[in-house]
């Protein structure tokens, strides 16, 4: 019942838009005796509607029904007080989270986990990524262009790859291990853990937050920090009451590009938490793929949409004046 | 003991990028109070000289007096000067109070005092009212007098103004010419302006620096660069110019055109080559039997106050400033009272090209 209920859905979608699409490209020419320049546009539009659009929808349609297709809120219910067994996996997410998690609130756990796994996560790059994006800006660096090329090669390999190639380095027998042993010093458990996992999200995003960076600091008139400097600011000063401020927009969208796909984030907690921790776009995925729950899984994902723009909506607010043009 | 009377000092300058010598040997002073200004054409190393005197650039050679104690290595910041700079480089993030306030915060005057003085350097800039606007949300004029208000509420002992009128409209650029002569005398601030226009220049300044090629050719009072020029560079790029090769046949006396004409000047031997110069209103057109040299109109351009014509006498071309009109292809005349004949030593052919044109500066002209 559901997939025919999918086909027929999609294959009247696609239909109804391709129909659009040719009226436009019709009415379009008609008026103006040629191309439009938004003409142009219409392939991407076309291609956002047919897979961004559509599966939206589809989401939006299943989170609100039952595996019967009768409109209901029961997964929205089910989302609060989950009355699934507790798995043994999600137990060992740590003690923060034994609380929410025997009480039965298990999507509630991984959702907070998930949430405090993308701050630290965002944070954390913030910390290293800001500096890194100051130093490969800096006029003076002749350096600079280099590291710029050392951050953008490992963006060159797959995401799956890099984040396999960590196991080699912290697995038992893996790079640091063997270093150690060879050192006489004794093994140490650095995989199947939340810092693992940490680290696999920081390695993979640290990228999102360098370059907005960058570009807003390399586009900064330099003259701004000599007029900083002549009117009496020392370094430290200048940077705080113009480098900061100006920089503020590309630390807007760093902090935007390393918080949204931190709180999706997948896989990683399965490579680097063995299977350990959850985070919510695993969830997700279990709810689809493994139990077959798509109505559940598409209730799931509605709220982590809302939480995205939320979130979003919050940035925005630090920062009304990048709206629009990005940086100033 | 440094002479008091000398605010700053540059001595012995030079300023090396790259292996290209941009600024070589400059020895100047500027006096408390003094309007001065650097003069010449882009990538002549005036901006150089003001960068030096700012902080942001050191020198490779020599030292930097300011009231006698040597600033070479200090830091921009703890100078008591401040600096306009040529694309005004306003805060983009604040709005007019606070990029006039900028130096006031940091020197941590109390908040109500500052306050009062940015209103103060609103109405000097007569920018009233303009307080809360966004910077970008202003003309070129406008964004001028904030950068000049920014500098100024700090009290600075000397301003440093790097082309600062370059992207203004002339009418407007005529207006705050006047303007910034005026709060010059009123605050009685020390002025260091660079510039590459010489009307501007000899407007405004009490001393002309005329630079070239990184050296300073001349150093003198606006009328002194102008009636006497040091060499056929400076009277070239100041004001328009007849130039012509001659030879000094000897005192008062030289020959060019095919022809001796008497002028004052002496002491360059006998027979020696020399620049003659002579200024396009400086000749005068009178009847063809009454003239020095007779020639040809042959072209006019009106030029508003007066007429500019070419006159073809032989070999040589004149250029001459009337306000009375002759038709072309009329035969005239010349005649050139020997006060305003100019002679000076040729410019050495080596120093000519001595150097390359594009020196790493923001001197461009806009």
């Amino acid at each position: 019942m559901t997939g025919d209920n999918v086909s027929v859905l999609m294959i009247g979608g696609i239909a109804l838009i391709l129909f659009g699409f040719a009226a436009l490209v019709f009415i379009s020419v008609r008026r103006s005796h040629g191309f439009k320049r938004s003409f142009f546009a219409s392939p991407y539009t076309l291609w956002m509607v047919l897979f961004t659009v559509v599966p939206v929808l589809l989401i939006t349609y299943y989170a609100f029904t039952d595996s019967t297709g009768a409109l209901t809120l029961d997964n929205f219910k089910n989302f609060w007080d989950s009355n699934y067994s507790v798995n043994q996996l999600y137990r060992q997410m740590g003690p923060e989270y034994e609380v929410l998690i025997t009480r039965g609130y298990v999507n509630i756990g991984i959702l907070v986990y998930s949430l405090w796994m993308a701050l630290l996560c965002t944070a954390i790059c913030l910390f290293f990524g800001y500096p890194a994006a100051y130093f490969m800006a800096d006029r003076k660096m002749k350096f600079g262009a280099i590291i710029v090329v050392l951050f953008v090669i490992p963006m060159w390999m797959n995401f799956l790859l890099r984040t396999i190639a960590w196991m080699s380095i912290l697995e038992d027998s893996g790079l640091i291990n063997t270093v150690f042993h060879l050192l006489g010093l004794p093994k140490v458990q650095l995989m199947y853990n939340n810092t693992a996992v940490l680290l696999g999200m920081v390695y993979n995003f640290l990228p999102f937050m360098v370059f907005p960076i960058y570009t807003a600091l390399t586009k900064m008139d330099y003259r701004l920090l000599e007029a900083a400097q002549d009117l009496g600011a020392n370094p430290t000063r200048t940077f705080w009451t113009v480098t900061a401020p100006l920089s503020l927009p590309g630390v807007v969208s760093g902090i935007t590009m390393v918080f949204m796909p931190s709180v999706t984030t997948f896989f990683i907690p399965r490579i680097l938490g063995g299977g350990n921790t959850m985070m919510f776009g695993d969830l997700i995925e279990n709810r689809f793929l493994f139990q077959g729950n798509w109505n559940l899984g598409s209730a799931l994902s509605l709220v982590m949409m809302a939480l995205i723009l939320l979130s979003l909506g919050i940035l925005r607010r630090v920062d009304p004046e990048s709206e629009g043009s990005g940086i100033v | 003991m440094a002479d008091m009377e000398r605010l700053i000092d540059l001595q012995n300058i030079s300023k090396e990028y790259d292996n290209t010598l941009v600024l070589e040997d400059i020895n100047l002073y500027i006096r408390e109070n003094e309007f001065v200004t650097l003069l010449g054409p882009s990538g002549c190393g005036k901006t150089t000289t003001l960068r030096i005197i700012g902080g942001f650039e050191h020198p490779t050679e020599g030292v930097v007096l300011f009231e006698g104690k040597d600033i070479t290595h200090l830091p921009p910041y703890k100078r008591k000067v401040n600096t306009i700079f040529q694309k005004y480089a306003l805060f983009p993030h604040l709005n007019v109070q606070d990029n006039i306030a900028f130096g006031q915060r940091i020197a941590k005057v109390p908040s109500a005092e500052i306050k009062k003085r940015v209103e103060k350097m609103l109405d000097l800039v007569d920018l009233r009212g303009y307080g809360k606007r966004r910077v970008d949300q202003l003309s070129g004029g406008q964004q001028q007098r904030v950068a000049i208000a920014r500098a100024l509420i700090n009290e600075p002992q000397v301003l440093l103004l790097d082309e600062p009128l370059g992207a203004l409209d002339l009418k407007l650029r005529k207006d705050m010419q006047l303007e910034l002569k005026r709060m010059q005398r009123m605050l009685g601030i020390t002025f260091l302006y660079v510039t590459h226009d010489q009307e501007e220049a000899l407007t405004m300044s009490d001393t002309v620096v005329v630079m070239n090629r990184g050296r300073i050719l001349q150093i003198g009072t606006p009328k002194d660069v102008y009636d006497e020029p040091v060499n056929s560079f400076v009277a070239d790029f100041i004001g328009e110019s007849n130039i012509y090769p001659g030879i000094m046949l000897e005192d008062q006396l030289v020959r060019f055109a095919g022809c001796d004409f008497p002028c004052v000047d002496k002491g360059f031997g006998h027979n020696q080559p020399v620049d003659i110069v002579i200024r396009p209103e400086d000749i005068q057109i009178v009847d063809m039997d009454a003239g020095q040299i007779t020639g040809t109109v042959e072209s006019v351009l009106f030029k508003g106050v007066h007429y500019e014509m070419i006159i073809n006498a032989g070999e040589l071309e004149f250029k001459i400033h009337s306000t009375v009109m002759q038709e072309p292809g009329t035969r005239v005349g010349l005649s050139i009272i020997p006060f305003n004949i100019h002679i000076m030593n040729p410019i050495p052919a080596e120093n000519e090209e001595d150097m390359p044109d594009e020196i790493i500066e923001g001197d461009e002209v806009s």
